[in-house]
């Protein structure tokens, strides 16, 4: 029983001055938040974007969100036709489109669902509230991420294009 | 005469309660100690009631349910592919690994068959979901233990395992990555390679908690013959995964059930240890993390090419059907029972969880332990309680 004591607890603490030595060399793994910022990878799912001119308001959505966590409302209006002489178009128009990220559980479902690419995923994350209210961001709001929103990464080799 | 037997009858009688109220008060019964529901020992809400004769435990309980979600009941009113987001929170620690047996099982049903390269991706996530649940069980046992280094040296690299998953999936913690008949989305450019300098890393890590615990004279004392499992014991409670192989049985169902994923496409093998204890079960899963690192290099290797998803309709209606689909979870058996009556969600889901029944050997096996023991038998046996009570 005497024999392997010694060596290994002098092993261990030959592995953690290692370590020690290395973090003095090197510095931390750690990163003072505030101050240094990691950057998240593209597809990080950080915060959804809203690019309203593509919603139709058509609540798909709305209803295969797990959690139930978007809001929708909208109505139809007339919109001036096409071509000169034609009559008006009946659009559907957004009047609220709200994401409640306080029970978001950011699954991407809708993101997914969306057949007409209004919504997109940015790897934002700085926005957390001190009112638990002020997490349910609105039309405008969730329009300002499409500026954050980057583009769909490179596809390693034998990807095959959609 | 008679007044004096009277008097000296009294006496014996108040002698003789008093010697009861004595006896009584100086009883050494035995003691109660409730190790949590919220204890830094137990990794979440579990409550072990264990009943002390001195420092030696004669009975412990189990009591679960203090985090019970009810996911089976939950499923039910859900599509499937809300269910995947909502299985991810079964086992916190390595979540992509929950969503493949419940998508294999809906597969199953609807007689579809992911493509080749969709295989070879998830086999290769699900290895690394397997490497960042145990790598933190390396660091973790030292810390149930008294050392504290070997847990900060886990959360360092972890780290790295987490960010090739969100790297590729968008999740760190929650994938959401698995759908019926393929993926989501295809590897991003120059992710193999940092995969591979990923697992680098890990076996390095590996190599380190060898030297740090495995080899340690104190870690030895405290874990070997500490909570000894017998092979026939573990079968019968239905143990599981690491916990049954360390007991000595050679029982893996990535290799012994043939499933969709392809493990048999890369030479790897099935570490058991035949001591049971403690520090058998801490030994194996050391051996599975490396030997996972090792599986996923093949992996990454070998990766066919072609397209990530089959050909499915755009909403899912699952036929009619049941379906029991198990895989080799980082914690162990992890099972789903699927029945599907046609409509865009499960009828019924029953979910196997491998925390459970390898938790259910508590009572077995702290039977005549000291009070420290138990917090090692504890650690070993690493459960999750999302995983217990689901």
């Amino acid at each position: 029983m005497g024999k392997p004591k010694i060596p290994g607890i002098f092993k261990g603490l030959g592995i953690t001055l290692g370590i020690l030595g290395k973090t003095i060399k090197d510095g931390a793994n750690t990163v003072q938040y505030p101050h240094e910022k990691e950057t998240p990878p593209t597809r990080a799912r950080g915060v959804i974007a809203l690019h309203e001119g593509n919603c139709t308001a058509c609540m798909l959505c709305v209803r295969s969100c797990p959690d139930w966590c978007i809001y929708i409302e909208g109505h139809k209006q007339l919109a001036p036709p096409r071509r000169a002489g034609g009559n008006p178009r009946k659009v559907n128009h957004l009047d609220r489109f709200d994401i409640d990220y306080a029970l978001c559980m950011y699954c991407g479902i809708c993101v997914e669902v969306c057949p007409f690419d209004a919504l997109f995923w940015s790897p934002e994350y700085e926005y957390s509230e001190p009112k638990i209210a002020d997490l349910l961001h609105d039309k405008s709001k969730l329009g300002e991420w499409m500026e954050t929103v980057p583009e769909a990464p490179e596809l390693e080799a034998g990807a095959q294009k959609k | 005469m008679t007044a004096t037997s009277d008097h000296q009858q009294a006496a014996y009688v108040a002698g003789q309660a008093a010697d009861a109220r004595v006896h009584v008060e100086l009883q050494t019964g035995d003691m109660t100690l409730n190790i949590g529901p919220q204890h830094p020992a137990t990794h979440g809400t579990l409550r072990i009631a264990a009943q002390l004769d001195g420092e030696m435990v004669i009975r412990a309980d189990p009591i679960m349910g203090y985090m019970h979600r009810g996911y089976e009941k939950l499923v039910e009113v859900r599509t499937y592919t809300q269910v995947t987001s909502l299985v991810n929170r079964i086992d916190w620690m390595g979540s992509f690994a929950n969503e493949v047996p419940f998508i294999l099982a809906a597969e199953q049903i609807m007689e579809v068959e992911a493509p080749p390269r969709a295989q070879w991706i998830r086999t290769i996530l699900f290895e690394l979901s397997r490497i960042a649940n145990v790598s933190l069980f390396l660091g973790d046992m030292g810390v149930q233990l008294g050392a504290l280094t070997p847990v900060f040296f886990a959360f360092r690299d972890r780290e790295h395992v987490l960010n090739q998953i969100e790297a590729i999936t968008g999740g760190r913690f929650h994938p959401n990555f698995d759908r019926i008949g393929g993926l989501k989305d295809d590897i991003p450019k120059g992710w193999i390679q940092e995969t591979k300098n990923c697992m680098v890393k890990m076996r390095q890590f590996c190599d380190e908690m060898e030297d740090l615990l495995v080899g340690n004279a104190v870690f030895q004392k405290r874990c070997r013959g500490v909570g000894v499992i017998p092979a026939d014991v573990a079968l019968g409670y239905g143990m599981s995964g690491a916990n049954l192989r360390a007991s000595g049985v050679d029982w893996d169902i990535r290799r012994d059930v043939p499933s969709p994923l392809v493990y048999n496409e890369v030479d790897w093998k099935v570490w058991t240890h035949p001591d049971g204890d403690s520090f058998a079960r801490y030994w194996v899963r050391l051996q599975e993390t490396r030997e996972a690192t090792h599986i996923v290099d093949q992996l990454l290797d070998g990766i066919p090419s072609g397209p990530i998803m089959a050909k499915v309709p755009r909403i899912i209606k699952v036929p009619e059907g049941e379906a029991y689909i198990t895989t080799e979870n980082p914690l162990g058996e992890m099972g789903y029972y699927v029945v599907s009556k046609g409509d865009l969600g499960p009828f019924r889901v029953k979910i196997r969880t491998p925390s459970f029944n390898n938790i259910s050997i508590v009572p077995w096996v702290m039977r005549g332990v000291f009070v420290p023991d138990v917090i090692t038998i504890l650690g070993s046996l690493y459960f999750i309680l999302g995983d217990i009570d689901r």
